[in-house]
């Protein structure tokens, strides 16, 4: 079923909708810390024996604008949603359109890519989501 | 959430009922962290922990198809795991038993569970109903999210998990229990280097090549959220120059200076829409059409939208700057009939 705030009582998809955006404000708080924006990768990797993909969105977005990889070579906007493999990756699609020793340094690196601890599944990390979905770990263990 | 409190009555629960278990607690709190932000209040129309009406049809059709929507997702709104996508497919289970359980509740647990609501500190926990009656207390529910389900809940044993009893865990240093900063990140926890981060595998001899983000951020303008980089401000004052080509280093975005204002019902600034600051960044087929069709008001958004990753939410509470900025995107006072917005910043 479909989300639909719009309808319903205001003052109750309000104050739902404030306590959420409290839980966004102040509990800013994960497990893992890292980078906002870095995308882990793990399609198939966990399962060809790889560590998981990490790709850093601030590094690359210091270097290119978001229309190079999103309109251009056609990334879509989702998290693990564009099945890379290694493939297309030396055929020049996807992370291989620049990392072929040209643009930036090439496939042969693998350890740069593949660099998530084991089993790290596919995220976007600090999204809202798990922003949201996680408000009641506690910070410091 | 105030975990001492909350586990001596579950030991205490536990204790009285002999029979806590692994999967109980373990299903109480992924259901805690997880799950209760939708299913506390039901948010999104996520069925409400305790509604029984809510999970009757659901669960006419099994167990089975509950783990599968909960494991996998069940689009628009469930997401995958909850959206916690490291917890491990037995824990979320667990947390499904849980919701289950809170419908199918004993009338014995309910004499524990008054004894939490008069925990003097637990601000959020909401005034009991027993679960058996909860169609009734359907109408008068509180539209804030629960994050404590409540004790009754946890002393629900379901038959299974009863055989693999585990000791309450102590909980940690009771001296936090009041530290200033409960829930805020430190500063020293933020841009952490990739081999701190918790995601990079430190034993992995690239992850100590990659570079760390505060080397990279050095002179950049500064923000309050996100990766805590201003990205508009860098662009406009050149500290940064990212291509807009893969190879020619010459091409230049076509920037469109419109603004579209979406007036906004209640007491929040309206929200005015720069496609000026987009478009230095993306590409109209970014956003037009899949995101949004390209006439003025001809799209529904709404903050829920937004914070379940749809509408604006697609980039911000991502890699854009995150939700928790309001006034950037809530940024014309209502009063002033016609304030000059042509720059966002
Ligand atoms: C530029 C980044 C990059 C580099 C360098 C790289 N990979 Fe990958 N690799 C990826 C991405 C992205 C995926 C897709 C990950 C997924 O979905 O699990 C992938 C997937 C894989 C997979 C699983 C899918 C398949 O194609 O079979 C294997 C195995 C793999 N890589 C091996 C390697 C090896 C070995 C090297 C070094 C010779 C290497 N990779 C270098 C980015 C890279
Ligand atoms: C160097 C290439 C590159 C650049 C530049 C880039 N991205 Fe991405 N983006 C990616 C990759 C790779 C993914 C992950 C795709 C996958 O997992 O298949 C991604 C994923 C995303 C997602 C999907 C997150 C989700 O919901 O799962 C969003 C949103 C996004 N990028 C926004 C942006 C924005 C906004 C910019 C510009 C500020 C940007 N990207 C710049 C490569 C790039
Ligand atoms: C972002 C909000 C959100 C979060 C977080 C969330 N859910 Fe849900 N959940 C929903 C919505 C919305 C539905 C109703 C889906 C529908 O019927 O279309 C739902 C439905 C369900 C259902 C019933 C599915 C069915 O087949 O009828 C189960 C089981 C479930 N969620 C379990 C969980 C568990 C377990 C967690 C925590 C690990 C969780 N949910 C976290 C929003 C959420
Ligand atoms: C539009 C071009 C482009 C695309 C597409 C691209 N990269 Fe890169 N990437 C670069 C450049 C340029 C560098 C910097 C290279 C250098 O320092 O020599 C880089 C560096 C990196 C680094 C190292 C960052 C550091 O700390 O030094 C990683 C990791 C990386 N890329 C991963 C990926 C992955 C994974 C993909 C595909 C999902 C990808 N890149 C796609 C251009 C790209
Ligand atoms: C980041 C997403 C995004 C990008 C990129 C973007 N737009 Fe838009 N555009 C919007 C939104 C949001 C609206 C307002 C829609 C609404 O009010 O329902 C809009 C509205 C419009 C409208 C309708 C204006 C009106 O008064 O009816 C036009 C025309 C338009 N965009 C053209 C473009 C062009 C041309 C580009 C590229 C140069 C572009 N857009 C890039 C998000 C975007
Ligand atoms: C396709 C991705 C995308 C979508 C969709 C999108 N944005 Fe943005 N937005 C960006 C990026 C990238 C920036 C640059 C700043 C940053 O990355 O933090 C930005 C910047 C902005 C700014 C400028 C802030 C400033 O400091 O000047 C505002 C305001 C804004 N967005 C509002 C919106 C609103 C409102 C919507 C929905 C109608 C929306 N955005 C949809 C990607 C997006
Ligand atoms: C990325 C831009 C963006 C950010 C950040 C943002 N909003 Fe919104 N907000 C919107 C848009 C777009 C709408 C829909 C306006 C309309 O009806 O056209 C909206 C609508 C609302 C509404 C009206 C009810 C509804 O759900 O539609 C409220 C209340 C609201 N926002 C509160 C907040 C609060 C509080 C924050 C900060 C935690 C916030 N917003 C952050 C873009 C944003």
């Amino acid at each position: 079923m479909a989300p639909r705030p719009t309808t319903g009582p205001i003052g109750r998809a309000l104050a739902a909708l404030l306590t959420l955006l409290f839980v966004l404000a102040f509990l800013d708080i994960e497990p893992a810390r890292a980078e906002y924006g870095d995308v882990v990768i793990n399609n198939y990797s966990d399962a060809a024996g790889m560590r998981p993909v990490v790709f850093p969105h601030w590094f690359h977005r210091i270097r290119f604008r978001c229309k190079v990889c999103h309109a251009d070579l056609g990334f879509q906007f989702k998290a693990g949603g564009n099945q890379i493999n290694m493939a297309k990756i030396i055929d020049g699609q996807f992370c291989g359109a620049c990392h072929n020793g040209d643009i930036a340094w090439s496939v042969e690196n693998c350890n740069l890519c593949h660099s998530a601890k084991p089993g790290t599944v596919t995220q976007v990390h600090e999204s809202t989501i798990q922003k949201l979905a996680a408000p009641a770990e506690p910070a410091r263990k | 959430m105030h975990g001492l409190a909350r586990l001596s009555v579950s030991i205490l629960v536990a204790a009285a009922s002999g029979a806590a278990t692994a999967d109980v607690a373990k299903g109480k709190s992924v259901y805690e962290k997880t799950c209760a932000v939708c299913h506390g209040s039901g948010l999104a129309g996520a069925p409400k922990i305790g509604d029984a009406a809510a999970w009757a049809p659901r669960i006419k059709n099994g167990n089975a198809a509950l783990y599968a929507s909960a494991l996998n997702g069940k689009p628009p709104a469930m997401p995958k795991k909850g959206g916690a996508l490291d917890t491990p497919d037995a824990d979320v289970k667990s947390a499904v038993d849980y919701m289950v359980a809170s419908v199918q509740a004993k009338p014995d647990a309910k004499k524990d569970a008054r004894k939490e609501d008069k925990k003097p500190d637990d601000k959020t926990a909401k005034p009991e109903r027993p679960a058996e009656s909860a169609p009734a207390a359907k109408a008068g529910e509180p539209s804030v999210v629960s994050v404590a389900p409540t004790a009754a809940l946890a002393a629900v044993a379901t038959p299974v998990a009863a055989t693999t009893s585990v000791p309450a865990q102590t909980p940690a240093a009771a001296a936090d229990i009041n530290a200033f900063n409960r829930l805020l990140k430190p500063v020293g926890r933020r841009n952490l280097p990739p081999a701190e981060d918790g995601i990079h595998d430190p034993a992995n001899d690239g992850t100590i090549a990659l570079q760390a983000p505060l080397a990279a951020y050095g002179n950049l303008p500064k923000s309050n959220a996100g990766n805590r980089i201003d990205w508009v401000q860098s662009i406009a004052t050149k500290k940064i120059t990212p291509r807009w080509d893969r190879n020619d280093l010459k091409a230049e975005p076509v920037v469109m200076d419109l603004n579209i204002v979406r007036e906004v019902k209640g007491s929040m600034p309206d929200v005015v829409y720069p496609h000026k600051q987009h478009t230095e960044w993306l590409d109209c087929s970014n956003c037009h059409p899949a995101i949004f069709v390209p006439q003025k008001g001809a799209n529904q958004i709404s903050m829920a939208a937004i914070l379940l990753g749809q509408k604006c939410g697609v980039c911000h509470g991502k890699v854009a700057f995150p939700v928790s900025e309001c006034r950037n995107c809530h940024s014309k006072k209502k009063d002033l009939a016609v304030q000059k917005t042509a720059e966002a910043k």
